[in-house]
């Protein structure tokens, strides 16, 4: 179906929701404390998530004991969109409910589902993802941190790396070696960390932005005693949890850049004298939508998604790079603001236009480098040889 | 906003790709009559969009994208025959003016249609030998008013010459081998494959936008109309580069059916503002 009204029952859902967000967004005054890192959610972020989370605003896809309501993809994508359009959040632990949660929903137990997933969803508690390596990067496959299983219990020895919010985060979602003789995808396992456990040492450090911006962490594993029962999906089948997990996240992932372009088209209106690029900028964030939308069926190719990410962060990283010619110098002084003050999110504009620039390369590296996604768009949905 | 085609117009396209290819090299009028007869030309304006992508994707040699998408929205029915229509202010370059049966002409006191054969249209030499280009001699004062349906036919029809050209390109380097492995294997030619895949997607998703706002009367048929042919236009650049390239001096010889695509989308960038003029006109 072609049509630029939503569906009734999407439109319905999609007033309710913003009935809902009109009466319980948090106040300015009370957003005051600002989140340190993607793990770490000040009082205030923690009873908004919880507030979605008991009305099934949280993830609405889900039935309501996981902070949902049954919603279809077109609803979840609307509920997506209206918190967009007002620039705020439903967690500041975009990794713990977004992936980490989302695969136990997925690939755990009950007993993992009640004694982790829900407490990151209620924002009780809160995760980080460890999957990347020094060694093992694009190629995640070769990771080498080793597990094995003593009696009751996993042993893990070696270390990740770039773990959003490691330091903040309660627990981690580790991907580890449990066959190391199998084919280098079926010796894989996924593991919850707790990071209070003896063994686990994180050291934070800082990004391309600033030295105290501390997200990025190492995290050294040593001797580290896993109880077996932290086993998520099967032994060995960590590959299926890590594809399972990522490509849940990558759905409505593209909504992220179609904010960036939106948060662009906005901030960068009228800078310099040549702007046929900011018409180029509207034009990609309106292609990101219609392609977003269209996404939506069940017989959607997985490897879709990888048009949609591609797409998104180029256009973000272009936008950026012509904004910041077009403000030429004046775009050293740092920090600045160039976006309008938001309360709940107003860190994304205490931006230079260099550093929104600079860190507009988030998008093309993490989660599959822009050449990983040309890889996969190629092979998967062109048919080119591998 | 709901966004997916629903199987009547993925039949609708399938439909065209295969009497499209049946009735190739068929005399003209044949092919013609076909697409008469089969309702192409009264099709609403998405699906009108779906049928130019074939045609564009077949580079059809009818006239009929100047039918359909230049004459239509000017004269506000169907022509006697085939049509055209004058609409930039001078009638340099008309689409198959030299061979439409009616000519709708946007003048200062509103439209007005003549016979085509009263016009004098001289047909223009150009590049693309499947391509009618005149230039009329107008017997009054001509003003000027490009409809969106016009942006929005032209760029269809680019994507779908487009969308051709990647498909060669694809047939092409998985089954010509060098260095001893297919060239689709090696990753200069699979990116290249890759980012044109993309920029045919997003003029494709623009173009079936302007299309559906057309199609509802929505007040933003003109900026979206403008997308679109920028859009189109972008991607025939991109398309057209690589495609070229990436079939070696194969793709430099009249014989390979690659040109006429490629001929196809470069020409639909050029009519009617390239990509420059539309972004231009999005910023105003
Ligand atoms: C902001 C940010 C947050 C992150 N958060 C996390 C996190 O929370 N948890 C986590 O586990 N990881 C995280 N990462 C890591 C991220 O997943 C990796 O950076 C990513 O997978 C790429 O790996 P790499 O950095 O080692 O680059 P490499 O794999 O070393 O790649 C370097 C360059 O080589 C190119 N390249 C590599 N392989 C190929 C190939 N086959 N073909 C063509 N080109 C290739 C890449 O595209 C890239 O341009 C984060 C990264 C960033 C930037």
């Amino acid at each position: 179906m072609m049509r630029l009204a939503d569906d009734p029952g999407v439109a319905a859902f999609r007033t309710e929701f913003a009935a809902f967000l009109d009466a319980h967004l948090p106040a300015e005054a009370e957003a005051r404390e600002r989140p340190r890192s993607s793990a770490h959610v000040p009082g205030w972020a923690r009873r908004w998530q919880r507030t979605l989370f008991d009305h099934g605003w949280l993830l609405p896809g889900r039935p309501p004991e996981y902070g949902g309501r049954h919603a279809t993809l077109p609803q979840q994508l609307a509920h997506l969109e209206e918190l967009a359009d007002r620039r705020i959040y439903h967690s500041f632990n975009p990794q713990g409910l977004g992936i980490v949660a989302a695969s136990l929903l997925t690939f755990g137990t009950e007993e993992q589902k009640a004694r982790w997933a829900v407490p990151i969803l209620r924002a009780e508690i809160t995760a980080a993802l460890g999957m990347s390596e020094p060694e093992a990067g694009s190629d995640l496959a070769s990771l080498r941190t080793r597990a094995v299983l003593d009696g009751d219990a996993f042993v893990v020895d070696g270390q990740k790396i770039w773990t959003s919010g490691a330091h903040d985060a309660d627990v981690l979602l580790t991907f580890v070696r449990t066959d190391p003789d199998a084919p280098r995808h079926r010796g894989i396992s996924a593991l919850l960390i707790p990071t209070g456990t003896e063994g686990v040492v994180r050291r934070p450090f800082g990004s391309i932005a600033a030295e105290d911006d501390l997200d990025f962490n190492e995290v050294f594993l040593t001797g580290v005693r896993v109880p077996r029962e932290n086993l998520v999906g099967p032994l060995n089948e960590g590959w299926r949890v890590a594809n399972g997990s990522l490509g849940h996240e990558r759905t409505l992932l593209w909504l992220s850049y179609a904010e960036r372009l939106a948060d662009l088209v906005r901030d960068a209106a009228g800078r310099g004298d040549d702007q046929e690029w900011y018409a180029t900028l509207q034009m990609d964030l309106q292609a990101l939508r219609l392609l977003g939308h269209r996404r939506l069926g069940p017989d959607r190719d997985p490897a879709e998604v990888s048009v949609l990410k591609l797409l998104g962060s180029e256009a973000v990283q272009n936008a950026s790079l012509h904004a910041l010619e077009a403000a030429g110098a004046d775009a050293l002084p740092h920090p600045a603001r160039t976006g309008p003050h938001h309360h709940m999110n107003n860190e994304d504009f205490v931006s230079s236009w260099f550093e929104r620039y600079a860190r507009s390369f988030a998008g093309t590296i993490a989660g599959g480098t822009s050449e990983i996604q040309r890889n996969i768009i190629a092979e998967r949905l062109l048919g080119l040889p591998r | 906003m709901e966004f997916e085609l629903d199987d009547e117009q993925r039949l609708l396209r399938r439909t065209v790709r295969e009497t499209v290819a049946k009735v190739r090299g068929r005399p003209e009028r044949e092919q013609w009559a076909t697409y008469l007869r089969l309702g192409w030309l009264e099709a609403p304006p998405l699906e009108l969009a779906l049928v130019l992508e074939e045609l564009g994707y077949a580079a059809d040699p009818s006239p009929f994208l100047a039918t359909a998408t230049w004459f239509v929205p000017l004269a506000g029915r169907l022509p006697e025959g085939s049509g055209t229509a004058v609409f930039d202010g001078h009638g340099r370059y008309v689409l198959d003016a030299d061979r439409a049966d009616e000519v709708a002409l946007l003048t200062p006191d509103g439209v007005t249609v003549v016979p085509g054969a009263g016009l004098a249209a001289e047909r223009i030499p150009v590049l693309d030998p499947r391509l009618h280009v005149a230039r009329i001699r107008a017997p009054g004062e001509l003003v000027a008013g490009v409809p969106d349906l016009a942006l929005t036919g032209l760029a269809a029809t680019a994507v779908g010459a487009c969308r051709k050209v990647l498909d060669l390109v694809l047939a092409h380097v998985r089954q010509r081998v060098q260095f001893g492995r297919p060239l689709g294997s090696f990753q200069a030619v699979k990116h290249k494959a890759a980012d044109m895949h993309v920029a045919i997607e997003r003029a494709r998703a623009l173009t079936h936008f302007a299309a559906l706002t057309i199609a509802e009367d929505d007040p933003r048929r003109t900026r979206a109309a403008h997308m679109a042919k920028a859009a189109a236009g972008e991607c025939q650049r991109l398309v057209f580069r690589y495609g070229l390239q990436l079939f070696g001096a194969m793709g430099f010889t009249w014989e390979n059916e690659l040109q006429y695509a490629l001929k196809r989308a470069q020409a639909c960038d050029l009519l009617l503002g390239t990509a420059s003029a539309h972004r231009k006109a999005l910023l105003s």
